[in-house]
């Protein structure tokens, strides 16, 4: 599973990082890090949750 | 607002009649929430895209303004919010027509869209994100118990909630984060809170709601202009210095560019946190049960209980979007140029999406209210914050003076904000 992120739609508001801070963290910038892109099935249900957080639905994960 | 040259007019072609279910009286404005709810209530079950004639007695009317859309169903909401390609903010955002110059001083990166917005919103968001805001949790906690101190030891046992209490918290953050010295606090907060009672007889005070409008706006420029001067002699740890530093594509922000800015953040860091304060203590007070449920595991449930606060608030009530693709919502065909105005306490009392909406219910969740907006690039920049704020607020007020009771709020008259002008408020001193 690998995170990906439209960068169009992010706007740096870090409603991921709420919701999964070991994947997630905004810079100073306002641009959004992954902490880890491919996370693994224990992060799988904080990776969803952040998926559906994100009010621009910059956010998915694809199956690899 | 400047017209852009590509700015697309609204148009009357191919419009029905202004639906029976009127939303743009003033006597409908003058009406309680809970009146107007029901309104929207008959909406949401007739005509949930209505076509709606203009706001009646605008602060600046449009003799060519056709009307509007008003979406009340929590999906439509959504939808628009979150489809910024059909929906755009570009062309305005408030529901009521307002005076340009005005609009033009305070709307900053409100009104604006894709890449504009984003830069420009970016050159604060990083200190809104949910780490940021977790690193001054301690900083929000001390701000809080000074606040409730402020009163708390009060032999009378009774405040005026809104001034006393609600407003001090979000006005001391809001100026801790931006740099404004306690000299300028006061006049500030006074400014921000004016900008939103346009439409209030009390607050207008025989004044026309533009001059009080263009007056506050030109009282938060000075303040800015006053803390650019500074902050570009001295930068200190601060959002103003970000904004004097700041570059967008190679360019410095003008004075008046961050002054927009500052007005901008100032209505909205601290009216919409100090009207949610005030609502929920009334809240609390009406359903007593909820407030036992919440006193007897305030750390394990506040979190959940604190998006049900905003979303029995929704103290932002209505902005607006303007369509540039032709679509369709609700069965109507929208036509480029037309407004589309949403309607955030309806879509938070849809019973469609909230189970027996009317019932303050702490452990709701999920809460997919729309009390921050319904999605999208605009979402409220202030959300953790907020959500920070009122966490600490009622835990000091829960532990420190857990049987207080309020009385009916004094509301402010408009079709913005759900304002709290005063609110009676009851307590047993601390000793």
């Amino acid at each position: 599973m690998r995170i990906v992120v439209d960068r169009d739609r992010c706007t740096g508001l870090g409603m991921c990082e709420a919701e999964a801070p070991d994947l997630f963290e905004v810079q100073d910038d306002g641009t959004l890090k992954l902490l880890n892109d491919r996370p693994g099935a224990p992060d799988r249900e904080s990776a969803e949750s952040a998926v559906l957080a994100c009010p621009t639905e910059a956010l998915s994960l694809v199956e690899d | 607002m400047t017209v852009e040259a590509d700015f697309i007019p609204a148009t009357s072609e191919a419009k029905p009649e202004y639906s029976p279910i009127d939303v743009s009286s003033k006597a409908f404005w003058s009406q309680t929430f809970e009146q107007r709810e029901g309104r929207f209530a008959r909406l949401r079950a007739l005509e949930p895209v209505s076509w709606q004639r203009p706001v009646e007695d605008a602060v600046a009317p449009d003799p060519h303004d056709p009307g509007y859309w008003a979406l009340v169903k929590h999906a439509d909401i959504v939808r628009v919010s979150r489809d910024a390609k059909t929906f755009i903010s570009g062309q305005g955002v408030m529901f009521d027509l307002l005076a340009p110059m005005f609009l033009e001083m305070s709307q900053s990166f409100l009104a604006m869209d894709g890449p504009k917005h984003d830069h420009l919103r970016k050159l604060i968001s990083s200190a809104f994100t949910p780490r940021r805001i977790q690193r001054i949790d301690e900083q929000i906690k001390v701000a809080a118990r000074e606040v409730v101190d402020g009163f708390a030891g009060n032999p009378s046992g009774e405040i005026d909630f809104a001034t006393d209490c609600a407003e001090k918290l979000p006005v001391r953050l809001f100026c801790d984060m931006f740099g404004v010295p306690d000299q300028l606090r006061a006049r500030t907060a006074k400014a921000a809170a004016d900008i939103v009672s346009w439409a209030d007889p009390e607050a207008l005070a025989g004044r026309s709601p533009a001059e009080v409008q263009l007056g506050a706006c030109q009282t938060l420029h000075g303040i800015a202009a006053q803390l650019i001067t500074e902050r570009r002699k001295s930068p200190a740890d601060d959002l103003f210095t970000n904004l004097v530093q700041a570059e967008v594509d190679g360019e410095r922000l003008t004075d008046a560019e961050i002054g927009a800015f500052f007005v901008l953040l100032s209505v909205a860091g601290t009216d919409t946190t100090k009207h949610t304060s005030s609502l929920t203590v009334k809240a609390l007070t009406d359903f007593p049960d909820q407030r036992e449920w919440l006193r007897a595991d305030y750390q394990g449930r506040i979190k959940t209980a604190v998006e049900e606060f905003v979303r029995f608030a929704s103290p932002v009530m209505t902005f607006r979007r303007t369509a540039v693709v032709e679509t369709e919502l609700g069965g109507k065909k929208i036509i480029p140029g037309d407004k589309v105005v949403l309607f955030y306490p309806s879509g938070n009392w849809d019973a469609d999406v909230f189970a027996d909406p009317d019932r303050f219910d702490l452990s709701r969740d999920p809460n997919p209210h729309l009390g921050f907006g319904g999605g999208g690039a605009h979402f409220c920049l202030g959300n953790q914050l907020a959500k920070g704020a009122l966490r600490a607020l009622f835990s000091e007020l829960l532990t420190r003076l857990p049987d207080f009771e309020a009385g009916e709020p004094d509301l402010l008259g408009t079709n913005f904000m759900r304002g709290v002008k005063r609110l009676p408020f009851r307590f047993r001193p601390e000793r």
